[in-house]
């Protein structure tokens, strides 16, 4: 049975079926779109570094493993995936997160032919002893280009530097050193693990008949057994792990990039903390804010100023990332600068204001076939409704929004420091 | 498919070009200035970039601009100098979203037309000169851009190889120029570039979104027809870069891990476009190009192994992330499958995937209002302008031997390296 999700403030429908296997669909068709997207995701991230088997113990896995699988799974016995899509001319990629793996293509015609192509690959893996050993090299290179990224390192550490248990603190890639680690049967393990149909979900924006996607669907997913996959639980403790982290490496000016730490949420509690966070950081400290403007006149601050809230499953925090030459006075200033607004708060004529940019700002991402397709992804990710951020953004209001500003803790902070050595 | 690209001219050198479809939510308005690199310093104008979407008379400072931009739901208004066909674009850009989403009727395109006018019209400045003070402080950001290129290894091989690839040529400095050169910006001399620039340059103003951008062009056309201007550039097209007598080798160490490697190949005379496009998709522009499957996939050379041509220059340029110690293999591999391609052609195969894999990109154009615009814009240099369908049209005759051909009118002009510190020679 189709669900139907309407929204009033964008005036989308979305689709929502649930297959027999456990695998969640979600659909949007764009009237008078050419192309198409489809993102088939598994729940399988670095950050599912172990799993239960079924005799109740729980299995360590190499650091980078869900990446390396996901390079894998393209290959077949036969034709590998690029190739069978460079027949229909779809593009395909995949990509690995903290928290999921995703498969997608983007396509203008053959659109079904093309959705039978994503459900087969990802469920045919193929791994042998040569073909894993060949992807060793590539992947190094890989973690190399990463590691000459200062932009890469300076978020990386500062997820070491906020979390002292929590997975999210380790590479997406892994190491050189770990992925040696990986063989055909860690793959293989992992895929039985992680890749079963209720710890899927498939998402589809643009050009398409929804009818073809669940006719696609019932043929080619797997039926079975719906089983959940347990990961080692964790204690991460309240405070961050490091105050404050440094690293160095050529850049012209010190790169930082800062975090406040929060217990993890989920569901509507984890996008009202996304919403709010947003809203508050954006009012005061944001480009209009008095902060930046006086930040930026004293040469402490330069158009290199981001803020916002980085969230994922387990994980959730607000944060600000920028170029400065004394990026410790910076944490310093909005360490009091949030003291001081717990005791005189921001004006609600600069609340409506920045909520209604959110709102702006969240109905652009309605605007074409891959966005809407990642906003389907992410929200099927959190468990709640495609329209749920911007629900919560058009109905924000400034009594919620203090008691936010009250919960953050602004010393349970870290900030890491990229800076040249020379 | 439509064809929804509509031109006029509303001014002295100043070109309206809409775009309209009504599936999209928001609209965005892209002014392009075009003037050569040769009449003015090149940090004056970057300087003077800076300056326009920082603030402007009625905005008078940065929070002011901002506050006035999320009053508009998050508009956004941007500048930049690039450097395209060899010439300097000073760009504006702003978007917002349609009217008909304002929660109050809030007329939104109007407003951001009107807001870019500002910026771009009514700076802050008195007596012939930007302020003071916004001068020092743009100068100090242009500064930490300029010097920044280092952070980005990729960007900064593409910078130090164009060196070498361009040399005497408009390309061969970045179009932003030097940290010398922004040390001497003054108040005044970005300001008088900013007004030659205004007075002189071949304008292109592209509308794209859901309006019928009548009202945008009203106030455009409005603008431009007050200042006295004098355009001398009439046309926007290709220059092809020299090739050069013999091959150069250039060479960069920094404190790195990966080697990045870039290899410029050149052909002025080359005229079959179309196959010359098609054969930088199958040497290296898609999943199933010739270096991904033979260099990355079968050699394991490196993490990426990618080329693009340069349409313009007539230049094929290829570009590898790899191990130090693979350097020469990967310079060779690219080469082996350059010669390959001179001598056998590419297989029918090739060629169909590279066509399937273009319809699809070009189609998806049409979904985007940003993609259609950059579209637009990119085709101001073609003889003709075409409409993506009709340019896939022109790819649908290229055969192997046309591929060939055009392959074999390449030389190796440029190898460029930057490599690790320690790494082997």
């Amino acid at each position: 049975m189709i669900e139907k999700i309407y929204d009033k403030i964008t005036g989308e429908t979305c689709l929502k079926y649930v297959h027999q296997s456990g695998t969640e669909i979600y659909m949007l068709p764009m009237e008078g779109y050419s192309s198409a997207t489809a993102q088939f995701t598994v729940k399988f991230g670095s950050q599912d570094n172990s799993f239960r088997t079924s005799s109740g113990e729980y299995v360590k896995i190499p650091d980078g493993t869900a990446h390396y699988l996901e390079h894998k799974l393209f290959e077949s016995e036969e034709k590998d995936a690029f190739s069978l899509f460079a027949q229909t001319g779809a593009s395909c990629n995949a990509g690995t997160s903290f928290d999921y793996t995703q498969y997608y293509f983007g396509c203008t015609d053959k659109f079904t032919e093309n959705l039978e192509i994503l459900l087969d690959f990802v469920a045919s893996p193929y791994f042998t002893e040569e073909n894993v050993e060949k992807e060793r090299g590539i992947i190094a290179q890989e973690i190399t280009m990463y590691r000459d990224n200062p932009s890469w390192r300076v978020f990386t550490n500062l997820l070491e530097a906020l979390y002292e248990k929590n997975p999210v603190r380790l590479d997406i890639a892994g190491t050189v050193e770990s992925i040696s680690q990986i063989t055909p049967k860690t793959l293989y393990d992992c895929y039985d693990a992680f890749y079963n149909p209720s710890n899927m979900f498939l998402c589809v924006a643009g050009n398409f008949n929804p009818e073809d996607v669940c006719r696609v669907c019932e043929e080619k997913l797997r039926a079975g057994k719906i089983h959940s996959v347990e990961t080692e639980p964790f204690d991460e403790p309240y405070a961050v792990s490091k105050k404050i982290t440094r690293l160095s490496m050529p850049v012209a000016k010190p790169i930082f990039e800062l975090g406040f730490k929060r217990s993890a949420v989920y569901g509507m509690d984890e996008i009202k903390d996304y919403i709010y966070f947003n809203l508050l950081f954006d009012m005061i400290f944001g480009e209009s804010s008095e902060f930046y403007e006086k930040m930026r006149e004293n040469g402490l601050l330069n158009d290199e100023w981001n803020v916002g809230v980085f969230s994922g499953r387990g994980h959730l925090f607000p944060t600000a990332r920028g170029e400065s030459d004394k990026p410790e006075l910076i944490i310093e200033e909005m360490q009091r600068l949030i003291r001081e607004f717990k005791k005189t708060p921001p004006s609600k004529t600069l609340f409506e204001r920045v909520k209604k940019a959110t709102y702006g700002s969240l109905i652009r991402d309605f605007n074409n076939v891959s966005s809407v397709a990642s906003t389907l992804t992410e929200a099927a990710l959190g468990g709640v409704s495609p329209f749920a951020a911007i629900n919560t953004a058009a109905s924000a209001d400034y009594e919620t929004l203090l008691e936010k500003l009250e919960s953050l803790d602004e010393e349970n902070a870290s900030i890491s420091i990229v800076e040249n050595k020379e | 498919m439509i064809d929804i690209f509509e031109r006029k001219q509303i001014a002295d050198g100043v070109f309206f070009n809409r775009i309209t479809d009504r599936r999209f939510k928001a609209n965005r308005i892209n002014v392009s200035l075009f003037t050569e690199f040769e009449a003015l310093s090149r940090a004056d104008c970057a300087l003077a970039a800076y300056a326009l979407s920082e603030c402007c008379a009625l905005y008078p400072d940065y929070s002011k601009l901002s506050a006035a931009l999320l009053d508009l739901y998050d508009a956004s208004i941007s500048t930049a100098t690039s450097s395209r066909w060899n010439m300097r674009c000073t760009e504006i850009v702003g978007s917002a979203l349609d009217d008909r989403y304002a929660l109050s009727g809030e007329k939104l395109e109007r407003e951001l037309a009107q807001l870019m006018c500002e910026c771009l019209f009514r700076p802050k400045a008195e007596n012939g000169a930007f302020d003071e003070k916004v001068t020092e402080m743009m100068r100090a950001e242009l500064i930490d851009s300029i010097d920044s290129v280092i952070n980005d290894k990729s960007r900064y091989a593409a910078y130090r190889a164009a060196q070498t690839a361009y040399i005497g040529e408009a390309d061969e400095l970045p179009p932003t120029g030097s940290r010398e050169d922004a040390l001497k910006v003054t108040a005044k001399s970005a300001f008088e570039a900013y007004r030659k620039i205004l007075e002189t340059a071949r304008v292109e103003i592209f509308a794209a979104g859901c309006s019928d951008f009548k009202e945008t062009e009203e106030i455009f056309a409005r603008e431009f027809s007050a200042i006295n201007r004098s355009c001398t550039i009439t046309e926007l097209g290709c220059k092809p870069s020299a090739l050069k007598e013999k091959p150069a080798y250039a060479e960069d160490r920094f404190d790195m891990q990966q080697a990045i490697l870039r290899m410029y190949f050149k052909a002025p005379e080359i005229k079959d476009l179309e196959a010359n496009f098609l054969l930088a998709r199958i040497l290296g522009g898609m999943t199933t190009s010739r270096f991904f499957t033979n260099i990355r996939e079968k050699q394991s050379l490196c993490y990426y192994c990618a080329s693009f041509t340069d349409r313009s220059k007539r230049a094929l340029v290829c570009y590898a992330g790899i191990e130090p110690k693979n350097k020469k293999r990967t310079e060779e591999a690219i080469l082996k499958e350059l010669r390959d391609i001179c001598e056998n052609g590419v297989t029918d195969e090739e060629i169909l995937s590279a066509k399937l894999e273009l319809r699809t990109q070009y189609k998806a154009i049409y979904d985007s209002a940003a993609g259609l615009l950059q579209w637009y814009l990119t085709m101001l240099a073609n003889e003709k302008i075409l409409s993506p369908e009709e340019f896939m049209e022109t790819l649908e005759s290229v055969t192997s031997d046309r591929i060939r051909d055009v392959a074999r009118q390449y030389s190796l002009d440029t190898v460029y390296t930057l490599c690790g510190k320690d790494d082997e020679e």
